[in-house]
């Protein structure tokens, strides 16, 4: 069972949301199934993101994929030291990893369960 | 509608960068039906991944033609060459990328042996993934890549995106003739000579070959008239947008 603290989509990036602020990341599946990840790019603070758009892209195996906000709003904060530590991702995808911080103004309507996305995930092999 | 067993099969001619990847880009966001479209490049361009640096490539000659790919990757100087896009829903191919690569790669390699051309895969350990120091698409083969005697053969790279739904555009460059900018790669014409005939068995075979990978059933097709209006609105105002070009 992955965090049950947070929220997950099936587009395998998760959110934790205290007091208004969402932290966003991506799962561990996401990550065993990109591998050699080699560039990442993330917001800047102050732009705005929304539900079901990108708000960032990744690099591995010279396959980009975007990555997709479970939330709207403003960034209050970039991991600004991921992009140079991409093995964090592979280290602590749920922790350190964390990708971009947002003042939430909406949020998805897709926003599985840890044991509903732990299911999908299963089907999805 | 999709077409359940179909893949649309689009040849076109050799045609500029921007409206290239604008097609290639219009077949990931509309296409109904898994779609492998085969095309050149007239003028030659050189490519760069979605990722790379412009400043990195500030000496190449003067008036080359420098396009960026929404996949990732190294540059690729496309000249003489068989490029291929597969577009298509990402639960046709497994979601393990690298795995994804071994399947297509696999298959072109068989068609180059249907054609008389020894190639093989480069085996874990014999190379590493390219490393985006590295600007030339094809200056090291890596784990995966398809090689033979002479250097690495084929340039692959991927696009995947979620929504609406998962799709991904595959990438393909099979090296026919040395390009000028990047003459440490592998050629087909190195073991085949390149006669019209060969060239159009060649492309005939690596349809079979990548449909019979998908599972699929190979289908002349055309571009819709809504693609090629997304197609060349998307050269227009992306790819020939010297902000896109230069966007890192």
């Amino acid at each position: 069972m992955r965090p049950t603290d947070r929220n997950y989509l099936k587009s395998h990036e998760w959110c934790k949301i205290e007091n208004g602020i969402a932290t966003i990341g991506i799962t561990d599946f996401a990550v065993s199934h990109l591998s050699d990840l080699v560039f990442l790019d993330l917001p800047q603070k102050g732009a705005s993101v929304t539900v079901g758009e990108g708000f960032g892209e990744i690099e591995s195996v010279k396959a980009v994929s975007s990555l997709y906000s479970p939330v709207s709003g403003e960034v209050l904060e970039a991991n600004k030291d991921l992009p140079d530590n991409l093995e964090w991702l592979a280290q602590e995808p749920f922790g350190k990893a964390w990708m971009i911080k947002v003042k939430v103004t909406s949020k998805s309507p897709d926003l599985m369960t840890a044991a509903a996305y732990d299911a999908h995930c299963q089907a999805e092999g | 509608m999709s077409s359940p067993g179909r893949l649309r099969v689009l040849r076109h001619a050799p045609s500029p960068a921007a409206w290239n990847m604008g097609v290639d880009e219009a077949l990931l966001e509309l296409a109904d039906a898994p779609t492998l479209r085969l095309y050149g490049w007239q003028p030659h361009a050189v490519s760069l991944g979605y990722f790379q640096r412009f400043a990195d490539f500030a000496d190449l000659p003067a008036g080359t033609t420098i396009v960026r790919r929404l996949t990732g990757g190294g540059a690729i100087h496309h000249g003489d060459e068989l490029t291929f896009a597969l577009a298509l829903d990402a639960d046709r191919l497994t979601g393990d990328i690298a795995a994804s690569y071994r399947l297509l790669h696999d298959a072109v390699i068989a068609a180059l042996a249907a054609s008389g051309v020894a190639s093989h895969l480069v085996a874990a350990g014999d190379g590493q993934t390219a490393r985006p120091e590295q600007r030339w698409c094809f200056q090291t083969p890596g784990r995966d890549d398809i090689a033979t005697a002479h250097g690495k053969l084929l340039g692959s790279a991927q696009r995947r995106v979620q929504t609406p739904r998962p799709r991904l555009l595959h990438h393909g460059s099979l090296v026919l003739t040395r390009p000028a900018l990047t003459p440490f790669v592998a050629a087909v014409a190195d073991s085949l000579p390149l006669d019209a005939a060969a060239r159009a068995r060649l492309a005939d075979t690596v349809v079979t070959q990548l449909a019979a990978a998908l599972g699929l059933q190979p289908i002349a097709g055309e571009l819709t008239a809504a693609e090629s209006d997304r197609a060349a609105a998307l050269a227009r105002q992306r790819y020939a947008d010297p902000a896109f070009v230069q966007r890192r």
